[in-house]
């Protein structure tokens, strides 16, 4: 399990460049960034190596920040690979809320980072398969 | 105790004839005196001698802040300035101050005023009162320390500005009324019970005033402090602090009008409003010798009640404020005041307060929409929660406004915060 964290963010120019200047300045690195949008306002979700900093910077600079968890999964570069991993979830009987992935990781496999409705589930079927369901060490570097 | 119950608790009969007779002195006199009355009622086609009664008083022109502007500094006084022993200024946050005057009658009755809300109050001969507004230009600290010192309390004149200092007097000189704004209050409430004092003093009675607050505030002072807090209203233009006070029932504020004639107006069409009618709250000085303004729009909003008040005082009552007129913004017919939103969402109590109006005419129909930012403890990260949240303000909004508005979340802090008033409401309607 990883951390993400949402960040509200209004549909106007410049307010993702808000987020990431914030995390910039302060040397965060970002490993991933997803902004989910409706007409008035978005939802990013980023993964950052060092997320209760960046929270509380975050905070202080006035973003309404929430931490939550995700599952995040090694995800092999061949066709079908994905697909092959949303049956398993889905076999399981769980929703999937959103996806999204990390593809920066230094030579490594890129992360595929998944929300249901039921996290520690998700991950104990993935592992069941013969998935790697990445921890939050594991994106530091 | 009532100060002076002759004037207080006179009947509705004898208030009549008293007022009518002050009208006509008064508006002779300013007719005479001031030249900016003479040529509005000459415009008017009225005279002195139209106004045989109170009643009359509807014929007679308004008188705005604007026009005290105009005539700054003395262009309005009636007196000669070697009767004037007293000048207030009230600081304009746009352009130059409005500076009043009084003679030493008018000082009297300022005095005679505040004696009877501090009388109303409980207050005595008996008691110890800091005077913690601020002292100088403002009349808030002159006007009650002269008050208080009328009613022969010992008056400890501390001004604003040092909550420990005032904190350790109240302590020491064992101190047993206070008169300052109510969120100072609340703050000294919340010091003393930091620094574990609340149980170590003996205020019996709070006299709050100088700024808008409500019901529940007076509650949550008297539950802190273990006092009885009042509401006083006034205003430099029509004397300072002493124009209104509530008495122990709490139901409105008497008006001392012996000395100021209330009325209560539409904002828009300047018609009378009928009792118990929110309107414009105007008011004409009876008595005042240096500034007498006739039909002075206070901009306030806010109802009056006629009826004999459980206390005994037959004066009338105005309620507590329910806005300003300035606020008030005319959408697709409807009267909307920007404290109904503010209202409205402190009961939902899932956003921020801080909200922004913004009104637009798009193909001829007006449009309002509500900029309310999102709250990191009520931020989820689930588009779902937020949609529903806005249809959740959506709802609430139009039922207190009966007019359906677009919500629009934005990100926390973003709507400008001002000390004081903040700048709520954008109408982009006048630019057309
Ligand atoms: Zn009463």
């Amino acid at each position: 399990m990883i951390k993400q964290l949402s960040v509200f963010v209004q549909n106007e120019i410049g307010s993702l460049a808000g987020v990431t200047s914030v995390l910039k300045d302060n040397n965060i690195n970002l490993r991933a960034i997803a902004s989910f949008d409706t007409p008035e306002f978005a939802i990013l979700r980023i993964v950052v190596d060092q997320p209760e900093k960046a929270k509380s910077l975050l905070s202080e600079h006035g973003f309404a920040v929430k931490m939550s968890e995700a599952v995040a999964v090694e995800l092999i570069d061949k066709p079908g690979a994905l697909d092959g991993m949303l049956h398993v979830i889905a076999d399981a009987g769980l929703g999937v809320n959103y996806i999204y992935s990390i593809v920066v990781r230094e030579g490594k496999v890129p992360l595929m980072i998944i929300n249901t409705e039921d996290l520690p589930k998700t991950a104990a079927v993935l592992r069941e398969k013969g998935y790697t369901v990445a921890e939050q060490e594991d994106i530091k570097s | 105790m009532i100060w002076n119950e002759t004037k207080e608790c006179m009947s509705r009969d004898e208030l009549h004839n008293l007022q009518s007779a002050r009208l006509k002195k008064m508006v002779s006199r300013v007719y005479h005196n001031v030249e900016f009355y003479r040529k509005k009622m000459q415009q008017m086609g009225i005279e002195p001698g139209d106004i045989k009664d109170i009643d009359d008083l509807v014929k007679l022109p308004f008188t705005t802040k604007n026009d005290l502007r105009e005539n700054y500094p003395f262009g309005l006084f009636a007196v000669p300035q070697s009767e004037v022993v007293r000048i207030h200024a009230s600081s304009g946050t746009t352009g130059k101050a409005t500076v009043v005057g009084y003679t030493r009658r008018d000082i009297e009755i300022w005095q005679e005023c505040v004696a009877r809300v501090l009388a109303m109050d409980g207050v005595g001969p008996q008691d110890k009162i800091q005077v913690a507004y601020g002292y100088g230009l403002f009349t808030g600290g002159l006007g009650l320390h002269y008050g208080a010192e009328t009613i022969g309390a010992t008056v400890v004149p501390m001004s604003t500005g040092n909550t420990q200092r005032l904190i350790t007097m109240m302590e020491d000189f064992g101190a047993t009324a206070i008169a300052c704004t109510p969120s100072y209050l609340l703050h000294i409430a919340e010091t003393l019970e930091e620094a574990g004092k609340i149980d170590n003093i003996k205020l019996k009675a709070a006299i709050c005033g100088a700024e808008p607050w409500t019901d529940n505030m007076r509650k949550e002072i008297e539950e802190k402090l273990h006092l009885k807090a009042y509401d006083i209203y006034g205003l430099s233009e029509i004397l300072g602090p002493g124009v209104a006070a509530d008495c122990e029932y709490h139901t409105g504020l008497h008006v001392y009008e012996d000395h100021f004639v209330p009325e209560i107006i539409h904002p828009e069409t300047l018609e009378p409003c009928k009792e118990g009618e929110v309107g414009e709250l105007v008011f004409t000085t009876i008595t005042k010798e240096a500034l007498p303004l006739l039909r002075y729009r206070t901009k306030d909003l806010t109802s009056i009640s006629y009826d004999k008040c459980e206390c005994g005082r037959t004066l009338a009552r105005i309620s507590r404020f329910k806005g300003r007129s300035d606020d008030m913004l005319i959408i697709r017919g409807v009267n909307v005041f920007p404290s109904q939103v503010e209202a409205a969402l402190l009961e939902l109590g899932e956003t921020s307060p801080h909200y922004l109006l913004i009104v637009d005419r798009i193909n001829n129909l007006d449009y309002l929409e509500v900029q309310v930012e999102v709250e990191e403890r009520f931020f989820s990260d689930e588009i779902k929660e937020l949609e529903n949240l806005t249809k959740k303000i959506s709802h609430v909004l139009h039922s207190a406004l009966g007019l359906s508005v677009k919500v629009k979340l934005v990100e926390p802090k973003t709507i400008a915060r001002s000390e004081g008033k903040a700048k709520r409401v954008i109408d982009k309607r006048k630019l057309i």
